[in-house]
């Protein structure tokens, strides 16, 4: 029923992958590294399915475990843009090379 | 015959939203591109029978954390002028990424994985139900659910605690 | 399988028609639209952005209060809270007890975030 091999999943979350580390390398608003972040997690969550859907799919763990990734994510989200809020407060700026106080 | 072509449209645009996600230098541009991929994987994700996960994609990603991201941005009136492009640093080391992962990926995805024996036709209805991920999570992942709620309790604190001008 | 999301289909291109039909609609009636309509106005007037009938004040961007970034964070947590919850309730009968007991656990630590939230005024506008 299902007509399309598994790895045609595989690579097309490898590509989304790829997408979203090129934004977190490239990109120097901290917003889009985010947004980077995001697609990387969504890349994996595509494997987490695609190995379900077509390798044990009695076992259903992969599905629970993408929900968990969700979640996690939108925690990540949340405490993420807070810091980008407070780096903004004091360094005016949302720039993540200005960002070096830690640096040393 | 119509999944396969299904596939590579949602494939495509996925992809190509991710890259307008990446290149457009006006964020809330780049927010609304992540939106198109975010509807682009829940296609998928109905496509891989998971119907429960597809829905909690829209809802949660495109419907909460979006946005969240949307609000920042109004927050911090980014201008897109205020924006640089992007470095071209980034392009040698992407490709050298890419590089090392192929050399690392392909091995597995051209010889172990096309000789197993997928299970290619036959999924239970069952599968990616809400009821049944439900039940799974519920009786063989309770610790993790639990732990979740404590997760997301610190990312309540930490947001408010960082976010909040005076407390 | 894919005959089940025919339904989706039709939502879907049913959302797109109303979405075209608001833009339609608005360039029918515009002075340079289908109707060439002329109207007795000042162009200053045909020109600005129609909101809701009140006069615009200032562009959209400016910035916003921080009461936005709370509220939504509150949505978000709450929001993932019913990903929980739903198939929680679809399956209620077979967890049982224990099933309830686990969903009140969870509930309460989330309760206790909203309760900060709510005792730092995050949910007072500033």
């Amino acid at each position: 029923m299902n007509s399309i091999p598994l790895v045609h999943f595989l690579y097309l979350a490898a590509m989304l992958f790829g997408v979203g580390v090129f934004g977190v390398l490239a990109r120097k608003n901290a917003i889009s590294v985010l947004m980077g972040i995001e697609l990387m997690l969504n890349a994996v969550n595509i494997n987490f399915l695609a190995f379900a859907r077509y390798w044990n799919w009695n076992s259903l763990t992969g599905p629970v475990f993408v929900v968990f990734v969700i979640t996690i994510a939108a925690a990540e989200a949340a405490v993420a843009l807070a810091i980008i809020i407070s780096i903004y407060r004091h360094l005016r700026t949302a720039n993540v090379d200005d960002a070096h106080y830690l640096r040393g | 015959m119509i999944e396969t072509v299904l596939f590579y449209i949602l494939a495509a645009a996925l992809i190509g939203f991710g890259l307008m996600v990446i290149t457009r230098t006006n964020p809330i541009a780049s927010a609304m591109a992540m939106v198109g991929a975010f509807a682009g994987l829940a296609g998928l994700y109905a496509m891989l029978n998971a119907r429960f996960l597809s829905i909690i994609q829209i809802l949660v990603y495109a419907g909460g954390i979006m946005v969240l991201v949307i609000f920042v941005i109004m927050l911090l009136n980014l201008e897109p002028e205020d924006l640089q492009r992007m470095r071209a640093k980034g392009f040698v080391v992407l490709l050298a990424l890419i590089g090392v992962g192929a050399a690392i990926v392909s091995p597995m995805l051209f010889c172990v994985i096309p000789n197993k024996d997928w299970a290619n036709g036959s999924v239970s209805p069952e599968f990616g139900s809400m009821a049944s991920v439900g039940a799974k999570m519920f009786a063989d992942h309770l610790f993790p659910f639990e732990i979740l709620s404590l997760v997301l309790l610190t990312a309540v604190v930490g947001a408010l605690v960082l976010a909040k001008r005076k407390l | 399988m894919l005959e089940q999301y025919g339904y989706v289909l039709v939502f879907l291109l049913a959302g797109i028609f109303f979405i075209l039909m608001a833009f339609i609609t608005g360039w029918v009636f515009s002075p340079n639209g289908l109707l060439g309509l002329r109207y007795k106005y000042k162009k200053e007037i045909l020109e600005d952005t129609y909101e809701c009938g009140v006069e615009t004040q200032g562009t959209s961007w400016f910035r916003f209060n921080i009461s936005f970034y709370l509220y939504a964070l509150l949505f978000v947590i709450f929001d993932i809270e019913t990903v929980f919850l739903y198939p929680w309730a679809v399956s209620f009968k077979k967890l049982g007890v224990f099933g309830f007991v686990e969903m009140v656990v969870f509930i309460a630590i989330l309760l206790v975030g909203f309760a900060y939230a709510w005792k730092k005024e995050a949910l007072k506008w500033e």
